[in-house]
């Protein structure tokens, strides 16, 4: 502190200066240098993709681009059409609804197993068994993240070669990788959830899951049910792009338009999309937004008979649609372990092992590796600078505050429409459109990705703004400050960390995503993939899964350290 | 506002139970054509889709019919969407026949030990590609192989990656020409089928592409060609392609005989007849003969040079 | 720093005309009235508790005083001003005279102290000049003064959401000090602090409010406070004034009137 005496004098000291000599509350730097290095990697990568190294728009693309939005007006409405396009929506539906059941149930029943509380990890431990107890926790933990690390797609591409062609694909490659997401999610809400009762029982000599059933579930309960509907409103999105690869539905019906360039039959599939991802949207965010049936006279909550009411309802609604699904889809289980199944992946396993790679495809990996990164760069941060100036107008008020005018309503509501239309075309249809007016390579399928993550990131970081804590804004409105300044000094510095905390949750999965679009030839390490399923070179296409789990948790590390030095 | 949303799930339970309702009826009234015997295994047949789906939808539907009318046992037509499910529905067994390219045929049978290229078209045994380009890229029609170096610098596109005749061999004839991919400008593109290489050349999208000989024809004929937009320049020398590809238990199924049934149907195709004409005119042939895999040791050789198969 | 904005007045004198006055005012939201029937004036200088029990309606009273509600009946004025009247500019320019305190929450947490200190200087800075401050520090000079007035003079780069409770309610005091108001209202200035660090911010607001003759009008929720802090006490129940009386002349009969619990 002493060292502040002498700035004194410094009228308008740069702040960097000063942080230097603030001493032990210097608190900035990591900051800055974060900054700093997201900055050079989002140029470098930039650069690395062809950004401002000539010849990267094909501009006999743009009459294509012009007829694929002039089939928005005139989407196709014949029976036979609406019919199709009806069917495939149930499909989709029906991969969504079950593939999030099964994703739910590997979550409570995971997300048990590996929380800190059922190892009793960082607690008070009379007998010295923390160490076991640690090594326990840290492996189920770690074993999650195999699953998570690999794309929903990949799943399918994968299970098509071991179960055929059989909806279970379909189900198990959103339930899987959602599941394992679902696990970790669900164990740091178990873990964050108040322990004095399932420590009270414990101590009395009660068993963990009797524990767990009596004194932790009731409590976790709502959030638990909460973020299961939002992996319910993400399950569609997955179904969509699932049907890309052949699993039916919206985006299977969608790849088929596409091929044979018929705009108009694309759009009605868009639409249906659109509406479906919509509806998913809209019932999860009422089920999550913080102030539904909340009274705001008084700061007190009128008691949650409403609330519950909703909620049991919504349960119903879903169990309906998963039985539903269920018999839509003609689910038999017992592909599971059938011969064929079990054949097929001993052949796979066989086929896979010994990888035996040489220098050569190890500097492929590599390279590809690196191309994969600078396209999740470039994705998440075209789509950040977008999603952060859309946010602000997509939001309905700022902080639940002050009634918005109807142009502002109007404007909120046309913000909203884009960033629905932006994530409700799966990525890889961004990218074959893309690839009408960008040459082929890595370019057209990291700004694929960036679209698509503008319409998510777009409506997240809205939710930010509507959530924010209204009273810092409210104080300065109060003392005459003006809507600009208030904006600058108050909704903006509020917003910016939580922004950056879901810019790099998306950059996270983006790193998985990436993928999607090297199936359709948009670069990466998912082009490489594709390459070797289609020449069925087992070795390779394990070198290339692993690399990609790497890079996921790369991400993961890399996302953890700055969500630290931001928070 | 409150109350609508409210209703959300109410509604979603509604709507769920009718679509339950709608979607039920149509799963229970397939299979009772006369004459088929439903008792005995039916066989799904595949193909890769290299054209418009709506043309795949309509060919093999024909196809199905009639062979479910010669086999006497019910035969189902499973649309894919790339190349690669073709092979690996074949590889695991959902398909027992498959109409393949050359090159994926190749892949297949490495994938299936014991599997047999059984059938091709007549036009198979000489197959050719076609480069097209727009009018307005300059490019104009060349003599020879070497005449494709003028494709250099030029925005150009192949077909699906796995295609034999929009890949496979248009790079290798570009090899010999000494194009390599990175002599275009920008990447080349992959289209993903004949028919969309035809329409991105043809728009102006690329100044040139390749696609194969039958699918340009059938354009042709169809009237789907602008010659004012977009011109054939060079017609590749001959190669295999196409066939139909058996799995092993097909073959083996009924000590052989089914499988001659099957080579049967194909090679009596009459195109005195109207609805086997159709047929006919749908593949772009005029009738089918029998093949074995040594025809496509060549593709093979090109798919390892350039590592399109390991 | 420079001349307050608000009337000048020495002491504890109530000076003639008032500086905030509502007749019969009322908020209602819905069917709800928060607040019925208010007659109250607050002469320059007077230092003025809120009490009553939650819900009486003290913050409402206090948001009716900042010009951030609107009263559904009667009205409302600030220094001789119908807020009613006001357009947007001059309500701002009144409201930027009325420096107001809530419970710590109004900083904003990610930004630096020295920036939410500098909040209270935005009514009079331009808009460019707001943003460059967020760059490049202006005003660090007195910025530090009005810091190390309360007491964390070695804070002034520090994030705000790494303060703790107190430290977090100082820097409060420090953006109305620089704000400079003729008058300071705070909403339960020390609900969420101990009792040491209860006393000692109340004891700055008296004091700044002594020294530099501002008005004050808090609404505390610990009676003695608002005996031994300020000269006069408005007791508010259900949104009616119970009585309004200087704190000498505050009975226990007074205080137990105003707590009373209704059988249900």
């Amino acid at each position: 502190m002493s060292a502040s005496a002498d700035l004194l004098e410094l009228e308008t000291a740069p702040p960097a200066t000063t942080t230097n000599q603030q001493g032990p509350t210097g608190t900035n730097n990591p900051r800055r240098v974060w900054a700093l290095v997201v900055l050079v990697a989002v140029v470098v990568s930039a650069y690395s993709l062809g950004i401002g190294r000539g010849d990267l728009v094909n501009q006999g693309g743009w009459s294509m681009v012009r007829n694929f939005f002039a089939g928005a007006l005139s989407p196709e409405l014949n029976p036979d059409f609406l019919r199709i396009t009806w069917d495939a929506t149930l499909t989709t539906l029906a991969y969504a609804s079950l593939g999030t059941a099964l994703s739910v149930f590997i979550g409570l029943v995971f997300g048990v197993v590996v929380s800190q509380t059922w190892w009793g990890v960082g607690r008070r431990d009379g007998y010295g068994r923390g160490l076991i107890k640690r090594a326990g926790w840290l492996t189920s933990r770690g074993a999650l993240g195999l699953p998570r690390g690999v794309h929903e797609v990949v799943w399918g591409l994968f299970l098509v070669n071991v179960l055929g062609l059989d909806p279970l694909v379909g189900v198990l490659a959103i339930g899987i990788p959602f599941g394992a997401v679902t696990a970790k999610v669900f164990s740091e809400l178990i873990d964050e959830t108040p322990k004095h009762a399932y420590d009270g029982l414990r101590s009395s000599g009660v068993g963990r899951v009797k524990a767990f059933a009596y004194a932790l579930a009731p409590q976790a309960f709502p959030d638990l049910l909460s973020y299961s509907f939002y992996r319910f409103e993400c399950a569609i999105r997955a179904a969509a792009i699932l049907g890309i690869i052949g699993a039916g539905g919206l985006g299977y019906q969608l790849s088929i338009s596409f091929s044979s360039l018929r705009y108009n039959e694309m759009w009605t599939l868009i639409y249906a999309l659109i509406l479906v991802s919509g509806l998913a949207d809209l019932w999860s965010t009422t089920l999550r937004r913080p102030d539904r049936s909340r009274f705001l006279v008084s700061n007190e909550q009128v008691p949650g008979l409403r609330r519950d009411r909703f909620l049991n309802l919504s349960m119903l609604a879903f169990g309906v649609l998963a039985a539903v699904s269920a018999w839509h889809l003609q689910l038999d289980p017992a592909t599971l372990w059938s011969q064929r199944a079990r054949t097929l992946l001993a052949g796979i396993r066989d086929a896979s092992f010994p990888l035996n790679l040489t220098v050569e495809q190890l500097s492929t990996l590599g390279r590809l590796a690196l191309q994969t990164l600078a396209m999740s760069i470039v994705a998440i941060a075209a789509a950040s600078a977008l999603a952060v100036a859309t946010a602000f107008v997509a939001a309905r008020s700022q902080g639940g505050g002050e009634d918005p005018g109807p142009v502002r309503r109007l404007g909120s509501l046309g913000a909203r429409a884009l960033l629905l239309f932006c994530r409700a075309v799966p990525p890889p249809v961004w990218a074959l459109l893309l690839l009408f007016v960008l040459f082929s390579g890595p370019l057209p399928g990291a700004l694929a990705l960036g679209v698509y993550n503008y319409g998510i990131l777009g409506r997240l970081m809205a939710e930010v703004v509507e959530n924010l804590d209204p009273r810092p804004v409210y104080a300065l409105r109060a003392q005459g400050t003006g809507g600009v300044k208030a904006f600058f000094y108050g909704v903006l510095p509020l917003s910016l960390p939580r922004f950056g905390g879901y810019a790099l949750y998306r950059w996270e999965v983006t790193m998985r995503e990436v993928v999607v679009v090297g199936l359709v030839a948009a670069g990466g390490l998912g082009r490489l993939l594709q390459e070797q399923l289609s020449s069925f070179n087992y070795p390779g296409v394990v070198a290339t899964l692993l690399t990609l789990v790497g890079l996921t948790i790369f991400a993961d590390l890399v996302g953890s350290s700055i969500r630290r030095a931001i928070g | 506002m409150r109350n609508p949303i409210r209703r959300i799930p109410a509604l979603l339970c509604i709507l769920a139970l009718f679509l339950g309702a709608c979607s039920g009826g149509d799963t229970d009234a397939s299979d009772t054509e006369e004459g088929i015997d439903n008792s005995a295994e039916g066989i799904s047949i595949g193909a890769i889709p290299d054209q418009a789906p709506e043309k795949l939808q309509r060919l093999y539907g024909a196809v199905s019919e009639y062979l479910t009318a010669e086999l006497g046992v019910p035969v189902d037509y499973v649309p894919v969407t790339d190349y690669t499910a073709a092979v690996g529905l074949f590889k695991v067994g959902d398909l027992d026949m498959v109409w393949f390219g050359g090159l994926t045929g190749v892949q297949a049978r490495l994938q299936v030990e014991g599997s047999q290229a059984i059938l091709q078209r007549d036009i198979d045994e000489n197959f050719h590609s076609v480069f097209i380009a727009n009018t307005a890229s300059g490019l104009t029609p060349v003599d020879d192989v070497e005449g494709l170096s003028a494709l250099k610098g030029k925005r150009f596109t192949f077909g699906s990656e796995s295609s034999t005749s929009g890949r496979l061999m248009p790079q290798y004839f570009l090899g010999q020409a000494g194009v390599r991919q990175a002599d275009f400008q920008g990447e080349p593109g992959f289209s993903g089928s004949h028919d969309k290489t035809a329409e991105l050349v043809q728009a102006g999208s690329f100044e040139a592409g390749v696609l194969n000989e039958q699918v340009w024809k059938a354009r042709q004929d169809a009237g789907q060609v602008d010659d004012s937009k977009v011109i054939e320049i060079f017609r590749t020398p001959a190669y295999h392609d196409y066939h139909w590809i058996a799995r092993p238990d097909l073959i083996e199924r009924d000590g052989g005989e089914f499988v001659e049934r099957v080579k049967e149907a194909f090679t009596n195709l009459d195109p005195a007849d109207p609805d086997q004409k159709e047929i006919l005119d749908l593949f772009g042939a005029n009738g089918f003969i029998e093949t074995e895999n040594d025809n496509y040791a060549e593709i093979e050789q090109i798919g390892r040079e350039l590592g399109l198969i390991s | 720093m420079k001349q307050p904005a608000g009337v000048q007045a020495e002491g504890r004198t109530p000076s003639a005309s008032p500086q905030i006055e509502l007749r019969g005012a009322g908020v209602r939201y819905g069917d709800f009235w928060a607040l019925k029937d208010v007659s109250l004036s607050v002469s320059p200088g007077e230092r003025v508790a809120l009490v009553g029990p939650s819900g009486a309606g003290k913050s409402t009273l206090l948001s009716l005083m900042n010009g951030t509600a609107a009263p559904s009946e009667g009205s409302v004025e600030l220094f001789g001003r119908d807020l009613g009247s006001l357009g947007p500019a001059e309500l701002r320019r009144t409201q930027a005279r009325i420096g107001t305190i809530h419970q710590q929450f109004d900083l904003v947490g990610p930004l630096r102290v020295i920036h939410n200190v500098n909040a209270g200087r935005l009514a009079g800075w331009s808009t460019l000049r707001a943003i460059r401050s967020l760059v490049l520090p202006l005003e660090v000079a007195s910025t530090r003064q009005a810091l190390t007035r309360v007491g964390l003079a070695g804070k002034l780069y520090e994030r705000t959401d790494r303060l703790s409770g107190g430290e977090r309610q100082r820097v409060a005091l420090a953006r109305v000090m620089v704000q400079d108001p003729a008058a300071i209202l705070a909403d339960e200035p020390i609900s969420s602090l101990d009792p040491v660090r209860g006393e000692e911010v109340m004891g700055l607001l008296r004091d700044l409010s002594a020294e530099l003759g501002r008005t004050l009008v808090t609404s505390l929720h610990v009676f003695e406070y608002a005996l031994s802090h300020c000269d006069r006490v408005v007791g508010l129940r259900a949104g009616r004034i119970l009585f309004d009386s200087p704190s000498a002349e505050v009975t226990p009969e007074m205080s137990r009137e105003l707590y009373r619990i209704d059988p249900q």
